[in-house]
């Protein structure tokens, strides 16, 4: 594959997010939600849309300047303010197709404001409709990412643009002569991965570390899936390219423990580095970081479930992601690369009750890695002994 | 770098549109004019305004809509950016970012769809709102290396940077004066035209013999607008124009363009249209004709003119001697006019009539406006009196009143 042009390349990437991540159906509309320097892959994901049947492709540009320059100088109750349009916008997403694009150009832009503002701005009407949205599973969505300078120079100390596009290919299996077929069989191994974990009917999960000491209460009615989704009127979906994840959402009301974070944590246009909770009757009672709690802080304050857990999630050193080594500062990626927790809004589609009763709410949902060979992961079965699951990076089930 | 870009956003928030604290700003640019919009959300907050809500539209995914969307949907408005027209039709301020990046982007493609494509019910909406004044509006211009390089025939942002610079005033050590006391001059020229009361106006030069009937008690407009709300604002920088509503009804002769047009990504050159009745009866052009066609076939009215604007030899975009590639700037080098609807700031008492009530008073309701340039030093503008008498308004270029 290395004889394909960039144009080549970009056309294939843009194909594999909207016929197998997205999963983009005849007649949809498909929002692009991007950012002013993610253009060209914009733009070739616009032309496969279309070629796949779109109706009609909608592109909102984000500009990380302008929302600087919110949170800097515009007044506090525009912090949090959803626009009407943006609001209709967001309705007429239901029942129709939406690719996010991630891959900061400038990732510490936000380094110098008050954290707590930046915690705090968010859209919250509209978090509100995305989480109804989840909640019903009228969107087929997927995430993919757009290698570019500002990006390839926080993970490589310098702007290698190619390098970091050759990581991507790897990761999202553009690599193979047939990524479209090689990712078939890779969802489908993740896929009996969930189905031994839920054989298993685990009450609860314990992670073992350094500096980490976490248990984590399970519910009888989530299971153990991968990142291959539908939506309630069937369509299948691939939220996260690449994908290397079984997750579930825990019971809210069951955590305890101490965690630190083995890799750094790109938030809100900052870095937080260093990240150590204290975790107890299943809401996080302290912060601490080397670096960026204030973010954290902040955005944990801001509303009743942030400070619970909403996700856990494991991954093993097979992952494609893991195996380049790189830390991409960048949650699409690091968190298929090791195992990861997350805070915030739970994940209805693997729950069955009301969301609420056991499953967190919340309007953030912040993942976080914990992972590595040095860390043990066992589940604890409702009879109290110890199933071990990964042990240096290995899965210890059968698969 | 930074300071012309922060003080050329600044004359365009607080001179421009005149952001009002709380105001809501909205920008549309397209995401090759990224540093001005920045600029410009630093700008209009420093003003004062709520929220500056940036809608960035890329010319290559709207390439693909041309391309591959269904017939019916080409004229289509989404929900949602028909809400977002309402809200800024309603008392926001508006400021909408020109310079085409790439001029030619769509040359390839079908021209009658090029001229079609467009999303009819929100241009309505903000035109409506335009003509009156609900929202304090302005456009101005970012220099990119796609127009650089149709402008000089090679990629020179910085020459195309200091000729804009130049056109807005912002080589003046006060461009906030200077804009003050422009504008008091253009104004000075509309009450001139306003006393003699013109029923017509006529150019004559190469190629252009073309009488355009004025509308009686339509008074001239120049270098800025007031909104309903009282909210003095330049809807254009630069500006250099003073115009008018025509009477749609009452345009005959032969007109020549003067200077090539860019429109819905081609170029228009060599333009000439007969007028009888107040119709353009036959379009022709050496290239992009059939874009001008499909643009006045795209409603019953776009074959009707709806503005003409006198310029003389003193602006400051025409003393460049360059041709833009952008109406912005070449529409003020030089006399224009515009098919499609009608520009109706000088027109009192109108608030409310129906599409067709306005039409049966003279004035074009469409949802096109395409100004074209038809003046220079070797065409006439006279002004035509009630009694038929030609009274010269322009001579090579300089101000006879």
């Amino acid at each position: 594959m290395a004889t394909l042009t960039p144009e080549d390349r970009l056309a294939r990437y843009a194909e594999l997010a909207v016929r197998v991540g997205a999963n983009v159906q005849d007649g949809q509309t498909v929002f692009l939600l991007t950012h002013v320097s993610h253009a060209p892959l914009a733009r070739a994901l616009a032309r496969a849309a279309y070629k796949a049947g779109a109706r009609y492709v909608d592109v909102q540009y984000r500009d990380q300047h302008v929302r600087k320059a919110m949170i800097e100088l515009g007044p506090d109750e525009t912090l949090t303010y959803t626009p009407d349009w943006l609001k209709t916008l967001a309705h007429a997403t239901s029942g129709n197709a939406l690719i996010a694009t991630t891959g900061d150009p400038e990732p510490e832009l936000l380094t110098d404001l008050d954290g707590e503002r930046v915690g705090r701005a968010q859209m919250k009407e509209l978090s509100e409709i995305v989480r109804e949205q989840m909640v019903e599973r009228s969107v087929n969505w997927t995430g993919v990412a757009f290698p570019n300078e500002g990006w390839a120079a926080k993970v490589f100390g310098e702007p290698d643009v190619e390098r970091l596009w050759e990581a991507v290919a790897f990761c999202t299996r553009l690599d193979e002569e047939d990524p479209v077929a090689a990712w078939r069989a890779h969802t489908a191994r993740l896929e009996s991965r969930a189905a031994t974990l839920n054989e298993l009917k685990l009450d609860a999960v314990h992670y073992s570390g350094p500096g980490t000491d976490f248990t984590a209460g399970l519910l009888d009615d989530a299971r153990w899936m991968s990142a291959l989704f539908h939506t309630a009127s069937g369509i299948e979906y691939v939220p996260n390219m690449p994908t290397e994840e079984i997750f579930t959402t825990p019971d809210r009301r069951r955590a305890e423990g101490t965690l630190r974070s083995t890799q750094p944590l790109a938030l809100l246009g900052d870095i937080v580095e260093g990240l150590q909770l204290t975790v107890k009757d299943g809401k996080i009672v302290d912060v601490q970081a080397d670096k960026g709690a204030d973010i954290v802080r902040g955005q944990l304050a801001s509303d009743e479930g942030a400070a619970s857990f909403g996700e856990l999630a494991l991954v093993d050193g097979t992952s494609r992601v893991g195996k380049t080594g790189i830390t991409f500062f960048d949650t699409l990626f690091d968190e298929n690369a090791t195992c990861h927790i997350a805070y915030g809004f739970g994940i209805p589609e693997v729950f069955d009750g009301e969301p609420g009763e056991g499953m967190n709410v919340s309007t953030v949902h912040t993942d976080f890695m914990i992972g590595g060979p040095e860390l043990c992961v066992d589940g604890i079965t409702r009879d109290g002994k110890s199933v071990p699951i990964l042990r240096e990076d290995t899965w210890q089930l059968p698969e | 770098m930074t300071e012309r870009i922060d003080a050329y956003a600044d004359l365009i928030v607080r001179v421009g549109a005149n952001v009002q604290p709380g105001q809501t700003v909205y920008v549309a640019a397209l995401v090759e004019h990224a540093p001005l919009t920045r600029a410009i959300a630093r700008a209009g907050y420093a003003a004062g305004a709520r929220l500056v809500d940036v809608r960035y539209v890329d010319q290559h995914v709207y390439r693909s809509f041309v391309e591959h969307a269904a017939d019916e949907d080409l004229t289509r408005t989404t929900p949602w950016l028909m809400a977002r027209t309402e809200a800024l039709s309603d008392g926001g301020a508006l400021i909408m970012i020109a310079g085409d990046p790439e001029p030619e982007l769509l040359a390839d493609l079908d021209q009658a769809r090029v001229g079609k494509a467009r999303p009819v019910d929100a241009m309505n909406r903000q035109l409506k709102a335009q003509n009156a004044r609900t929202v304090n509006w302005t456009i101005a211009a970012f220099p990119t290396e796609g127009q650089a390089t149709q402008v000089f025939g090679e990629p020179d942002v910085e020459r195309l940077w200091e000729a804009i610079a130049h056109s807005v005033r912002l080589d003046e050590d006060d461009p906030v004066a200077a804009w003050r006391e422009h504008v008091e001059r253009l104004a000075a020229r509309c009450a001139q035209l306003d006393e003699q009361a013109f029923d017509a106006v006529r150019f004559s030069g190469p190629g252009t013999d073309l009488t355009v009937g004025l509308l009686p008690g339509s008074r001239w407009t120049g270098g800025g607008i007031t909104t309903a709300g009282g909210v003095r604002h330049v809807p254009n920088l630069p500006t250099e124009e003073v115009f008018n509503c025509p009477d749609w009804r009452r345009t005959e002769g032969t007109v020549r363009s003067t200077r090539p047009l860019s429109l819905g990504g081609t170029i228009v050159r060599d333009l000439e249209i007969d007028f009888a009745g107040g119709e353009a009866v036959d379009v022709r052009a050496s290239t992009g004709a059939d874009t001008v066609r499909a643009q006045m076939d795209g409603d019953e009215y776009g074959r009707r003119l709806g503005e003409i604007a006198l310029v003389d030899g003193e602006s400051r975009v025409g003393q460049t001697g360059l041709t833009f590639f952008n109406t912005l700037f070449d529409e003020n080098a030089t006399c224009h006019i515009a098919y499609g609807s009608a520009v109706t700031f000088g027109i009192d008492g109108i608030d409310g009539l129906s599409p067709d009530e306005l039409r049966e008073r003279g004035i074009n309701v469409s949802s096109v406006h395409t100004d074209f340039m038809i003046g220079g030093p070797e065409v006439d503008v006279d002004g035509i009196t009630s009694d038929g008498k030609a009274v010269p308004i322009l001579r090579e270029d300089a101000w006879q009143l």
